[in-house]
């Protein structure tokens, strides 16, 4: 089980979820995906895609305007 | 328990202006608002027609002139050009956007300058802008202009912009992916 941090700090929709879509893929089941975005828009796209592909998803405020989305890859 | 944690603690600022709204909430105020707009200056909402009388505010101001420009050769666009900048409703309702987006996000503690990841993302942001400007005029509307205030008038010239700005956004994607991941 490994922890991984994914940069997308700059980066506007829809880049951040295709970014995290691909890293997500390569990952095994247990691992653990951290998105760094500061673009408020993919605070609401990442975690609805990553909840609705059944990952468990938490979303931490880590400074003004700036976010890690953590998703636990569970399949 | 200082003021400044009760505040960032209390339910309802939570909800109501640190966290987005449902997509539901902001369709339901953007329809009310689009009747407003239209109610009281007269014409549907629009965007980016106004950012085109801020280019020849700014051209004319530089010195030059914009009298000869077809865009600006109809008797309307020659009248709203002369009235000027503050007494165009569609110029203060962008300004209107503009800060109240800034003051949004500043409410919620989500203001951030951003940084350039590489010299490709402001290539492509730079190529993008001039891209949708230039059709957005040439199409004689944004997608809030065409788009939006088309449909929501019942014209089929929406439903047709609304087709292709698809299929535009199709190609995009493609291509943003294979150029810019």
């Amino acid at each position: 089980m490994k922890e991984v941090e994914l940069d997308c700090l700059g980066e506007a929709c829809p880049v951040p979820l295709v970014k995290a879509q691909k890293k997500l893929a390569e990952l095994e089941i247990g691992d653990i995906l951290i998105v760094q975005i500061d673009h408020s828009c993919a605070m609401k796209n990442l975690p609805e895609w990553a909840r609705t592909d059944g990952h468990n998803v938490e979303v931490e405020e880590v400074g003004d305007g700036e976010w890690d989305v953590i998703i636990e890859k569970v399949k | 328990m200082k003021l400044t944690d009760k505040i960032k603690t209390n339910d309802y600022y939570i909800l109501w202006l640190k966290d987005a709204w449902p997509y539901l909430t902001g369709a339901i105020l953007l329809s009310v608002f689009q009747i407003v707009t239209f109610a009281v200056t007269g014409n549907p909402w629009g965007v980016s027609a106004a950012f085109a009388n801020w280019g020849a505010w700014i051209y004319e101001f530089a010195g030059g002139s914009v009298d000869k420009w077809y865009y600006f050769a109809s008797e309307g666009a020659k009248n709203t050009l002369e009235r000027g900048f503050l007494n165009d409703f569609a110029s203060m309702r962008n300004v209107g956007i503009i800060t109240g987006a800034l003051f949004a996000t500043l409410i919620a503690s989500g203001f951030k300058f951003k940084k350039f990841k590489s010299s490709r993302q402001v290539l492509a942001a730079i190529l993008g802008g001039l891209l949708m400007g230039y059709g957005a005029r040439i199409a004689q509307g944004c997608n809030i202009g065409a788009f939006y205030s088309g449909i929501s008038s019942l014209s089929l010239s929406g439903w047709v912009f609304g087709l292709f700005l698809f299929i535009g956004a199709m190609i995009g994607s493609k291509l943003l992916v294979k150029y810019f991941m």
